[in-house]
């Protein structure tokens, strides 16, 4: 007997056609038993499907909207049943996504049949001395990259003696490719709010907001629906006063993640950060005390409350406790939203979570666009705040990033230098102009027009941009470039010494060749290409091609191949 | 108020609490650079050219922002310090578009202030424009006729209707009207004396340059009359004689400065007595040894600069010289080709070995040799001079245009059996100048006088200047040599070492890569083309040595005026980013790349806004904003992109007072005053 259709309606969910597939399941069965829920993390299978029956719940993935299929499923097939990757259930421990895609993120009965606001109501019987003692014992560190004790910030904000206090959460989630905070908000809204409540009980902040990128409609909607049924009920009254809490939208601004920056966007100003001190506790929102935590920080605090922090703090390392989200991405076979235990190797997330193939890996981007690259051979490093500090990484907000064996590192190092200078507020000049000259000088170099002195222009500029710069964006943003010079020096060199790009990426460093042993001759090439550029002697004119792969990828017998500069040369010998 | 010990470039210093780096430094005398603080407003911490290292934490921090703690130990000028800020200010200029100076003053040898002077003369204040450009160039009537004019090939005017400024009329006007109502401030003559050996532009510039300093000069000259190459080698209907003669009178006329004429120095001087005798000696003999044309029967050819150095003593009252061959193609060429076209009936050539288009000479001396008759003979090489009967017979080689040689130019290679002959009565060889260096004195491999770098400074007491040492150049380079050897003597006689300060400027690249979108204008350029130089007649040209040229009239002056679009900076006398720049050694070069935004603002009538030359301190903002509440100004875009705008893109006029608050702060010319003061 089926209880409840639950289908996966994340974003992730819905970009992978979950919408479509919610909608004809309605069609086809009960409508009342089929809900949306959120995302379970595994995004690769995606959409994902949950059957709860009377004799247990079965899965299914890449759920089409197939009227025969979906029939299939309801009948409780075996044939498309989601086996997820077994070492990932092996390895990962699930704190505080334990709900997502399991509950209705927008269903407060559900969350707290789940012991949802058990926290809080402890909490309120604790008194905000203690809640603040149990959040130092549990050692919980700031998510959001910086690693700052939580409990800390909160004794600060919660000595002010002040009527207007304020207590936000971030949840400017910019870095590509991450969505910790998003999978969060959209699946468990009602857990980052309790969070928050019970951050407001502790520091006496009756005003709080959660700054939330526009971007993320289905986050913003959630969260609004989530305010408004705790608001209902009275979740917000703390000590007879009610809490105001308020979603602000972000225009997407990648520096507004940075606390004075997001203060100022959120005063109304232009988003750019100003000098600390003061800091946010001292001079915050308005001037008033202000405290701001990341989306997961505060998705921890339920837990710590309700299981008690020292229950939290045997979870993890011993300067890094719990867990940690970290977003999936790159080349590897399982992407997606993973929640492990600090102090796990990065080589258990790669390889065994994320299933890469071992020897496919040169490295992974470890903390966004403004972390650092940490090669193979640093893979049995535990993951905590301190140890990729220590790799000239950073643990970040969570994004991690795989980088094949068939990219080039100095142009992945491009590719995030060119983000963050394109966030660069504008504000002081080494990020405004010193990030743009890197850039510059690595468009030489993956052109094939850098000199050695453009790497050492890259190494001392990088630097003093780090030291320079007004704000966490700008301290950071030479990391991939340097952590690269430090792991890679050889690409770089071999790029301006000989015009050998090794993984033939640079397009300006390349030549197309067709192998003519393996080639049948079946014109594939010929038709795709967009410039015609291969004759029908089979002979790409190297001149006119413009590398966009299109006859690699339609050629059956992979024969035709990226080959070093100069391969041209060894084509017309052939021919 | 409770108070804080920290180090500050190891000095203890005890400061009340709450106070920035920048303040606490100052409050104890030690100056820290800043281009965006500015205690009206809160702070902007932008340009980070404040930067200071806390050595106890190892951090980086920005003076005008960062509280002063208790322990904190600073450095603010060590070399690391130093270079971090070198490197901000290498940044900004990375991106600033714009000309600190106008490129005339920079094209100028002399670096006159050209567009100073060019704007005083437009509006009618011709003493003053004589004032400004004798500040560099004391021969204006000589070189207001002669200059081959580097600063008008550089004048960002050729960007719009392909011709510069006819700025040399603004001297040649301005001297022509004041040159003898004018006497310069002149110091008290300290009693130091200079001996200067030649009379030419380079020895007459060190002495005027002496002179204004109050060192006294003898000029001693082997030619009967003084002015070296003015008189002897640039002819008559160039520069006529009696303006040069009111121009040297002058000279005498400062006090101070004397001229001997007829004394040569091997003949009754000597280097080694004059350099016991007087406190300084300069060489400026010139470049006057003719090149010859290396071909057999070379010694039956004239000299050009000799030919010329003969019709001049002669009181350009030459002989009829027949038919002309004159080899060569520069300047000196032209003149003897122009000298022998007004001496005879008889047909005069230039000969020469490559095409009009390599030819050194000045564009405007061919065409009106052209104009007076002469033939021109293109890739042509003498190979043999001999005499049959009366008559020169020149042996000549067709050439063509081979392959670039070292000086950019295509090289002639002789064509293969195209040997022929010329006859002429005078074969004349203006091939080049090489210089006589006295006895003694160390020559380069050109066979001139070497100098130092800095100082011009040959040996001991004795300087050089001029032609001698640069080889044979221009009036207006021999002018600004002899103001260097001038400055070299002036150190030396202090006992102090010739340094020039570091300087540099930003430029917006040669006119030919730019077009008219690239520049800023304060006003609407003058529609106007250049005024036209009005000549002589034809006939008058060809049959007498009358000067070719007239000078401009005041009011083509005026109308010439309209022309300049005064595009130096208007912030360059009180520029941040300039003096910082200069103080640090930073290179405008060093990194290279996409400039941003430029584009102006000029809607406003008295102030404009240049983009280009921001350096987003954001300091107007702020001023507008916090000191005079209006809110006029905000920041746009972000990261590369930043820029300052009008609110809503709203033209200033509307609603501007007009207090100028932003434009006083502005540490660059973004916001600026449209009228320049001198």
């Amino acid at each position: 007997m089926i209880k409840r259709v639950k289908v996966g309606m994340a974003s992730c969910g819905i970009a992978a056609g979950a919408g479509e597939v919610l909608e004809l399941l309605k069609e086809i069965t009960d409508e009342d038993k089929v809900v949306e829920v959120g995302c379970i993390g595994h995004c690769y299978a995606e959409p994902l499907v949950e059957i709860e029956t009377d004799s247990g719940n079965y899965m299914y993935e890449k759920v089409q909207p197939e009227k025969e299929m979906l029939e299939q499923m309801l009948s409780l097939a075996d044939s498309s049943r989601f086996q997820p990757n077994p070492k990932r259930i092996d390895k990962e421990e699930l704190l505080i996504t334990s709900l997502a895609g399991k509950i209705e993120p927008t269903s407060l009965e559900e969350y707290r049949a789940n012991e949802g606001y058990e926290g809080l109501e402890k909490a309120k019987r604790m008194g905000k001395d203690k809640i603040i003692e149990e959040v130092k014992t549990s050692k919980l560190r700031g998510r959001g990259g910086g690693g700052f004790p939580t409990g800390i910030k909160w004794s600060f904000l919660a000595s002010k003696d002040n009527e207007n206090k304020v207590l936000i959460c971030n949840a400017d989630e910019g870095d590509p490719g991450a969505f910790m905070d998003r999978t969060l908000m959209e699946s468990l809204p009602h857990q980052v709010l309790e969070g928050m409540l019970i951050g407001a009980l502790a520091t006496d902040a009756y005003k709080l907001f959660i700054y939330c990128r526009a971007e993320y409609p289905l986050a913003v909607r959630n969260l609004n629906i989530a305010i408004q049924q705790a608001v209902e009920v009275g979740l917000n009254i703390i000590g007879g006063k009610p809490v105001e809490i308020k979603v602000k939208e972000g225009a997407g601004a990648f520096v507004c993640g940075e606390e004075t920056a997001l203060i100022h966007s959120l005063e109304g100003k232009r988003g750019t950060p100003r000098y600390r001190p003061p800091y946010p506790t001292d001079h915050g929102f308005l001037g008033y005390p202000t405290a701001i935590n990341n989306v997961e920080t505060f998705a921890n605090i339920p837990l710590i409350i309700r299981e008690g922090g020292d229950s939290f703090e045997k979870t993890g390392t011993d300067n890094s406790k719990g867990t940690k989200l970290f977003a999936l991405a790159g080349d590897l076979n399982y992407s997606g939203l993973v929640e492990v235990p600090m102090g796990i190797t990065i080589g258990e997330v790669v390889y065994d979570i994320g299933g890469a193939e071992p020897g496919s890996v040169k490295a992974v981007q470890i903390g966004g666009p403004s972390g650092g690259c940490i090669t193979a051979e640093y893979f049995d490093t535990p993951i905590d705040y301190d140890s990729l500090t220590s790799l000239g990484a950073m643990m970040g907000s969570g994004g991690l990033i795989v980088v094949g064996t068939n990219r080039c590192m100095v142009e992945t190092a491009r590719y995030f230098l060119e983000f963050t200078t394109r966030e660069s507020c504008g504000k002081c000049t080494f990020c405004r102009i010193g990030t743009k000259r890197m850039v510059e000088n690595l468009e030489r170099i993956t052109g094939g027009e850098g000199t050695p002195e453009d790497i050492n222009v890259l190494k001392d500029l990088g630097k003093k941009i780090k030291q320079g710069s007004l704000c966490g964006l700008g301290q950071t943003a030479p990391n991939p470039v340097l952590s690269t010079l430090n792991y890679f020096y050889n690409e770089y060199l071999a790029h301006v010494e000989e015009g050998y790009c090794a993984a033939m990426e640079c397009k300006a460093l390349v030549d197309v060749f067709i192998n003519k042993e393996e080639c049948i001759e079946c014109k594939q090439c010929i038709k795709n290409c967009p410039v015609d550029c291969i004759s029908e002697g089979y002979v790409i004119d190297n001149n006119l091609c413009t590398r966009c792969n299109s006859c690699i990828e339609v050629c059956p017998k992979d024969a035709i191949t990226r080959v070093a500069k100069g391969g041209v040369v060894r084509v017309e010998n052939q021919t | 108020m409770s108070k804080i010990k920290l180090n500050i470039d190891g000095k203890e210093i005890v400061a009340p609490q709450g106070q920035t780096i920048l303040q606490v430094a100052g409050d104890n005398g030690i100056e820290i650079p800043t281009m965006c603080q500015d205690d009206r407003i809160s702070r902007t911490t932008s340009c980070f050219i404040c930067v200071v290292k806390d050595t106890k934490s190892g951090q980086w921090l920005p003076a005008c922002s960062a509280q002063a703690q208790d322990g904190m130990e600073i450095e603010t000028k060590t070399p690391e310090v130093n270079d971090m800020r070198k490197t901000v200010l290498e940044l900004l200029l990375s991106e600033h578009t714009g000309d600190c100076e106008a490129p005339c003053t920079i094209s100028c040898p002399a670096h006159a202030r050209v567009e100073e002077y060019v704007r005083a003369g437009r509006d009618g204040e011709l003493l003053k424009a004589l004032k400004i450009a004798k500040e560099r160039i004391p021969l204006p009537m000589s070189i207001g006729r002669v200059c081959p004019r580097f600063c008008e090939k550089d004048c960002r005017r050729n960007v719009l209707d392909n011709a510069g400024v006819a700025i040399n009329d603004f001297k040649r006007l301005s001297a022509d009207l004041y040159y003898e109502d004018y006497m310069e401030n002149r110091k008290d003559l300290t009693g130091e004396k200079v001996a200067i050996i030649g009379s030419g532009p380079g020895g007459l510039a060190a002495a005027y340059f002496l002179r204004l300093e109050g060192v006294s000069s003898t000029i001693f000259e082997k030619m009967p009359e003084p002015g070296g190459m003015l008189r002897y080698g640039i002819p008559e209907y160039r520069l006529p004689k009696n303006i040069l003669d009111k121009e040297l009178a002058h000279f005498e006329k400062m006090g101070g400065i004397e001229i001997v004429c007829n004394k040569e120095l091997g003949g009754e001087l000597d280097l080694n007595q004059l350099k016991k005798e007087y406190d300084a000696v300069i060489i400026a003999v010139g470049s006057w040894q003719s090149s010859g044309m290396r071909t057999e029967g070379e010694e039956l050819a004239a000299g050009g600069i000799n030919w010329l150095e003969d019709l001049a003593r002669n009181g350009w009252q030459g002989e009829d010289p027949g038919e002309t061959i004159v080899v060569g193609g520069g300047n000196t060429a032209m003149d003897c080709v122009r000298s022998a076209l007004r001496l005879t009936k008889k047909p005069v050539h230039c000969m020469y070995r490559r095409t009009e288009k390599e030819m050194p000479a000045e564009q405007i001396e061919i065409d009106e040799a052209r104009e007076e008759g002469a033939n021109f003979n293109f890739l042509t090489q003498p190979i043999k001079l001999r005499r049959e009967d009366d008559k020169l017979v020149l042996e000549c080689l067709r050439m063509e245009l081979g392959e670039p040689d070292a000086s950019g130019r295509r090289r002639p290679v002789p064509v293969e059996g195209s040997e022929f002959e010329v006859k002429a009565d005078t074969v004349i060889a203006a091939i080049g100048q090489s210089t006589l260096a006295p006895e003694g004195i160390n020559t380069n491999k050109w066979g001139d006088v070497e100098v130092g770098e800095k100082d011009c400074r040959v040996t001991e007491n004795i300087f050089a200047a001029g032609d001698c040492v640069s080889g044979p150049a221009t009036v207006v380079e021999a002018v600004a040599g002899g103001r260097r050897a001038a400055i070299g003597i002036l150190a030396y006689l202090k006992g102090e070492e010739c340094l020039f300060p570091y300087k540099i400027n930003v430029s917006r690249g040669h006119w030919q890569s730019l077009s008219s979108e690239d520049l800023t204008f304060l006003f609407e350029p003058g529609e106007k083309g250049r005024v036209k130089q009005r000549l002589i007649d034809l006939d008058e040209r060809v049959n007498t040595f009358n000067e070719v040229s007239y000078t401009f009239t005041e009011d083509e002056i005026a109308e010439e005026g309209k022309r300049c679009i005064e595009c130096s900076c208007t912030a360059k006398k009180d520029c941040n980013l300039k003096d910082c720049s200069e103080s640090y050694h930073a290179d405008p070069e060093k990194f290279l790349g996409e400039k941003g935004h430029a584009g102006y603002n000029s809607q406003h009538p008295h102030i404009i806004m240049d983009n280009g030359k921001c350096i987003k301190c954001g300091v107007c903002v702020k001023i507008c904003s916090e000191v005079v509440n209006e809110y006029l100004l905000g920041f746009k875009n972000r990261g590369f992109e930043t820029k300052v705008e009008t609110a809503f893109d709203r033209p200033l006029p509307e609603y501007c007072t007009e207090c100028g608050k932003c434009v006083e702060a502005c540490p660059v010319g973004a916001l600026d005053w449209k009228k320049k003061e001198d």
